[in-house]
């Protein structure tokens, strides 16, 4: 991918940081990835390397693409060196104060016409967006895990954001070769909201003694095409993430009863039973 | 082909019950398609019965079929907006009845889901049974509720998206997208209520509704709208998205 003259800021070099980082340099465009300390910079971009190494190993991509792509990417434990960043992403952890604190600096730091984006998946952008003085350049980039695999980027328009900053956002989600889709900054926004009956009522379903859980997954893969069952799909998220992504609807919509979780998953969070990562959830897996 | 005595009749005017007659003729299985229960032969020993919509309708349907049909036939009837129970409890040999829930097009069902009513026989879910894997489908019995597993969890989730839409969250497309490429489902809910056709989908939603009285499962108002408005989908050419010959309009 030729370069681009953008340059492109990413706040948080987690599993969604390192990412996004990723996704970034590989569209062409000169990339630095920030995190408070050195050594969550060095795991995030370990895991760059490794997903790059695959690639090439795979014949994905040529030993010659890896070393541009690795080119593009810097890191940094400085706020003050995103001062020339044209877009900055910001996917630190999902704790409110946290990401306005943030949010602050870098809106002090930059010039106007630099865009702010959060990777937020639970939070109104606009709630962020109050923690700053140029609220119009200030919108929501909500990245799929893993960000390198999934085309999908949910472009949030908070109350005060610009069509501007909506526009140049996808336009640059297309350079770096993701798919847009614009939303309005409600709770769940698109998919995380429209998601929310394939685990829950099949919880409901289950509750209600009306199948096992083998027999739901079979059913929905079987009759329903999908790739995979909602039990099997709770059991590879996570019990602890999937539980939380409900409770959060269930919070912000003012505990309307279409998201009100389930106690079944509420006892297997409770009992550490959260899927795959820990051996057992609604199915048992072998310990490696 | 002719109407033997022993062949299946399939009651409906829906594009599932064409789909389940086609599919029939295509396994060499002499099925008859009719549109009204009085035309019907007393003795076909099996009845598909496919009516989602007006409770008075569908109840007058089966009164008619169970008055008709020789004692030993049995009634498959769609419970996806009415358990397999209630819709027992409004004919006389209330063991002849068996639910099925599903949603069109068959193609994509490897798996058909049955449902006893509290009064089935054990001798009509049988015969259900053998008549779908006649059908090359697997059958699974799953308790009684409207909608059973697929067309319940699927109508809700094309509700979800319905209200999304509505709430101007996004356009139809970009729900569309988002959800085949965020969560991989097989086709956008939105194009895909389209496809099954909103009455079924609404059925389904109503009749959780009515039977649990829980208000998860009030439908979105559009939704309710598009189908007394007459746009059902694809059938009528027009739902969430406007179709011209078979294809969305851009």
């Amino acid at each position: 991918m030729a370069d681009k003259s953008e340059k492109i800021g990413v706040l948080g070099a987690g599993t969604m940081g390192a990412g996004i980082a990723q996704v970034s340099a590989q569209g062409g465009f000169d990339t630095l990835l920030f995190d408070i300390k050195q050594e969550f910079i060095d795991s995030g971009m370990g895991r760059i390397r490794g997903y790059l190494k695959g690639s090439r190993e795979r014949g994905k991509i040529t030993a010659e693409e890896e070393r541009r792509i690795l080119n593009r990417l810097h890191d940094t434990t400085r706020l003050e060196d995103f001062k020339d960043r044209h877009l900055i992403i910001e996917a630190v952890p999902e704790q409110l104060e946290l990401k306005r604190e943030i949010f602050k600096k870098v809106d002090a730091l930059c010039g106007p016409e630099t865009l702010i984006a959060t990777n937020t998946s639970s939070f109104s952008v606009t709630a962020i967006a109050a923690a700053t003085q140029v609220q119009e350049r200030i919108l929501g980039l909500h990245f799929f895990n893993p960000p390198p695999l999934m085309a999908l980027v949910e472009v949030i328009q908070g109350d005060r954001t610009s069509k501007a900053a909506i526009e140049t956002a996808i336009n640059l989600m297309r350079q770096m070769g993701k798919t847009p889709a614009q939303a309005k900054d409600t709770p769940g926004f698109i998919v995380n909201r429209i998601a929310r009956p394939f685990y829950n009522e099949a919880l409901r379903v289950l509750g209600d003694g009306s199948a096992s859980v083998e027999t739901i997954d079979r059913i929905m893969k079987q009759a329903g095409n999908f790739r995979m069952g909602p039990f099997e799909l709770m059991d590879l998220i996570g019990n602890d993430i999937n539980f939380a992504a409900t409770e959060s609807l269930y919070r912000s919509f003012f505990e309307d009863a279409r998201f009100r979780p389930s106690p079944i998953q509420h006892r297997m969070v409770m009992g550490g039973n959260l899927g795959r990562k820990t051996g057992r959830g609604f199915y048992v897996y072998d310990k490696k | 082909m002719s109407m033997t005595k022993n062949s299946p009749v399939i009651i409906g005017e829906s594009r599932l019950a064409h789909d389940l007659c086609d599919l029939c003729r295509e396994k060499g299985i002499a099925a008859t398609l009719l549109s009204r229960p009085e035309e019907l032969t007393p003795a076909a020993p099996l009845v598909v019965e496919t009516y989602t919509g007006d409770r008075h309708k569908k109840k007058l349907m089966l009164q008619k079929l169970d008055d008709f049909l020789a004692p030993a036939s049995v009634i498959v009837s769609s419970c996806l907006g009415y358990s397999a129970t209630h819709l027992a409890s409004w004919i006389k040999k209330p063991e002849r009845l068996v639910g099925f829930a599903t949603f069109y097009p068959l193609k994509d069902r490897k798996i058909i889901e049955l449902s006893a009513a509290m009064r089935s026989g054990e001798g009509s879910i049988a015969a259900a049974e053998v008549f779908f894997k006649s059908l090359d489908k697997e059958t699974v019995r799953v308790k009684d509720c409207p909608g059973l597993t697929f067309p319940r969890i699927l109508s809700l989730i094309i509700n979800e998206a319905a209200r999304s839409f509505e709430e101007g969250v996004a356009t139809a497309e970009e729900i569309d997208v988002a959800m085949k490429l965020g969560v991989n489902y097989p086709q956008g809910p939105l194009r895909w209520a389209d496809q099954i056709g909103l009455d079924e989908v609404l059925a389904v939603l109503e009749g959780l509704q009515r039977e649990t009285g829980d208000d998860r499962y009030r439908p979105a108002p559009l939704l309710k709208r598009l189908v007394v408005a007459g746009f059902l989908g694809e059938a009528s050419a027009r739902g969430f998205y406007t179709y011209q010959e078979g294809q969305v309009k851009p």
